[in-house]
C-alpha cells in the first residue's frame, strides 16, 4: 500500500452540517496518530439510499464530480461515514469497470471542465486507523477503558456489497472490533451484530425501522452491553435520535449511550469530553462516563 | 389476465452490467435474510419483485395500492451477500425505484432530499447555529460546493426534467 501523505477530509452532510461533534473527536484522534487531512469544496457524495434511488445517473455524475476534485490534488479521501463511503467508493468502481458509463459520465463532467480518470483511492476512516497499527493506537491509550463491555455495530455500507467495499469480512466484520479492544474495552458478542439499524425504511414508515432498531437493542443489551460504538452518522442518529421512539414502540427502556469509535479513542486519549461536545448525544453519557472514572 | 411488459424485462436486464438476473432459481436466501421482510410480515419480499422483474410482469411492480413492495427496502445489501447466484438484487431495486419516480409514485422524503442536493448542493444545508457550533468546537469552515457546477450536470442527466425544476 502506497504510502499517503495527506487525505482529502469528507465529512459528508450529516457530520459536518448537522452532528460537527463527531468531526470533532476525529480530527483530534488524527492528529494524536498523525493523520493528516485537507479541505475540498465538495459537495453532497451524495447519499447512495436516497439519491441513487431517485437516479442513478445523476448519482454517478455527483459522486464523479467530486472524486475529480480529489484527483486533482492527486490526493485519496478519507470519509468519517458509511454513506459517503460507499457512494464515493462504489461509484469509482463502477466508472473504473465500466468503459460505457464512464464515457457517458464523462460527457456530461466535460460541462464543467472536470473528467473522472480514476486514480484515486477512497478510504473509510476505520480502514485508516486499522492499517496505522493497533499498536500505534494501543501508545496513545492514557485511560485505558477496561471493563466497558460494547456492542460494535458497523452499519451496513461499511463492508457490503463486499464485491466493490473490500473493507472486511462482509459477514462478520473484525475491525471495529479491534479497534474497540486496543481502548481496553470489550466487545461484546450479540445476535443482532448483523442486523441494520433500520434508518432506510424509515424513511418511507416508521413502524418497521423502530422494531428493527428495539430488536437490535434488546440483542446488544441482553448480551451484556453498556453502550454500542457505531461508525456511520445515519445509525448514530437512528441509534441516539430515535431511542425513545423505539422505546415506545417496544415498550421498554433501553437508555443505552451511542458512542462514535473516534469518540471511544478519544476518550481513551484522555481528550475530555468536553472538547468533543459529549452533551450534544440525547442519550446521556454521564452515568457510563462516572462508572468508568472518564472526565 | 397477465402481460409480459418485454421494456422492463430489458431494462432490468441491460441496467445489470453482469447479466446475471435470468440466473434466480428463486431460493429465496435474500427473503429469508431481509431485516424489513421480518419485521412486516413479508409485505417487503424482495424474491417478489426480483420474480416480477425478470418476468417483466410491470403491473405487479408498479400502481400498486402502496409502493412499500419497492420503496420498503431499508438497502443494508444484506441479499445481495448471501445471494447464491450473486445477481445484484439492490441495484435492480435501483432501477426500479428509478422508473418509480419517474412513474411519480416515490415516496416524497427521496425527491425532497433530491430537490434539496439540486438546490444547495447538499442534501443538508449548512445553518448558522450549526457554523456557529463548528466554531465552538475549533472545527474550520466548510468549503461550499459550486452550485453552478452541481446544478449544469444535474441539468445535463435531466434531473431538473425528474424534479420538474
Amino acid at each position: 500500500m502506497a504510502k499517503v501523505d495527506e487525505y482529502k477530509m469528507f465529512e459528508g452532510c450529516t457530520i459536518g452540517n448537522r452532528i460537527p461533534f463527531i468531526e470533532a473527536s476525529a480530527r483530534k484522534v488524527f492528529d494524536k496518530l498523525g493523520i493528516k487531512t485537507s479541505e475540498g469544496p465538495f459537495a453532497c457524495c451524495p447519499d447512495p439510499v436516497g439519491f441513487n434511488s431517485v437516479d442513478h445517473s445523476s448519482w454517478l455524475a455527483m459522486g464523479a464530480r467530486n472524486l475529480t476534485i480529489a484527483e486533482a490534488e492527486g490526493k485519496d479521501i478519507i470519509s468519517l461515514c458509511n454513506g459517503c463511503f460507499q457512494t464515493l467508493k462504489a461509484v469509482n468502481h463502477e466508472l473504473k469497470h465500466d468503459e460505457h458509463e464512464k464515457e457517458k459520465i464523462n460527457k456530461i463532467l466535460s460541462s464543467i471542465g472536470k473528467e473522472f480518470n480514476g486514480s484515486i483511492n477512497v478510504w473509510h476512516f476505520v480502514e485508516v486507523l486499522y492499517n496505522i497499527g493497533l499498536e500505534k493506537i494501543k501508545e496513545n491509550v492514557t485511560h485505558e477503558l477496561s471493563g466497558l463491555k460494547v456492542a460494535c455495530h458497523t452499519g451496513c455500507h461499511y463492508n457490503r456489497p463486499s464485491e466493490i467495499m473490500q473493507t472486511d469480512d462482509p459477514m462478520k466484520p473484525v475491525k471495529l472490533r479491534e479497534l474497540v479492544a486496543a481502548t481496553g474495552a470489550t466487545p461484546v458478542d450479540y445476535e443482532e451484530e448483523m442486523l441494520c439499524c433500520g434508518a432506510g425504511v424509515g424513511n418511507i414508515e416508521e413502524e418497521p425501522s423502530m422494531q428493527i432498531l428495539a430488536n437490535k437493542f434488546s440483542s446488544a443489551i441482553n448480551a451484556g452491553a453498556e453502550a454500542i460504538v457505531v461508525i456511520c452518522p445515519a445509525c448514530f442518529q437512528q441509534m441516539d435520535t430515535n431511542q425513545k421512539k423505539a422505546e415506545k414502540q417496544a415498550n421498554k427502556t433501553f437508555g443505552v449511550p451511542i458512542i462514535y469509535l473516534t469518540e471511544l479513542l478519544a476518550l481513551s486519549y484522555g481528550i475530555k469530553s468536553e472538547e468533543i461536545g459529549l452533551k450534544f448525544h440525547r442519550s446521556r453519557l454521564n452515568a457510563l462516563l462516572e462508572k468508568h472514572g472518564i472526565k | 389476465m397477465v402481460s409480459v411488459d418485454f421494456e422492463l424485462r430489458k431494462k432490468v436486464m441491460d441496467a445489470h452490467i453482469k447479466d446475471t438476473l435470468k440466473y434466480c432459481y428463486q431460493c429465496a436466501r435474500c427473503t429469508d435474510v431481509c431485516p424489513v421482510s421480518k419485521v412486516t410480515d413479508g409485505r417487503y419480499d424482495p424474491r417478489q419483485i426480483i420474480l416480477n422483474s425478470f418476468l417483466g410482469l410491470k403491473e405487479a411492480i408498479f400502481n400498486q395500492e402502496s409502493n412499500f413492495n419497492l420503496w420498503g427496502c431499508t438497502i443494508c445489501d444484506t441479499c445481495d451477500e448471501v445471494c447464491p447466484q450473486k445477481i445484484g438484487l439492490t441495484e435492480v431495486f435501483a432501477v426500479l425505484r428509478n422508473m418509480s419516480i419517474t412513474m411519480e409514485e416515490g415516496p416524497e422524503y427521496y425527491t425532497s432530499q433530491a430537490s434539496t442536493i439540486y438546490d444547495s448542493g447538499k442534501a443538508i444545508p449548512m445553518q448558522t447555529a450549526i457554523e456557529r457550533r463548528r466554531d465552538q468546537l475549533g472545527l474550520p469552515k466548510i468549503e461550499p460546493p459550486n452550485i453552478e457546477e452541481v446544478q449544469k450536470i444535474l441539468n445535463e442527466t435531466n434531473l431538473n426534467k425528474i424534479l420538474k425544476k
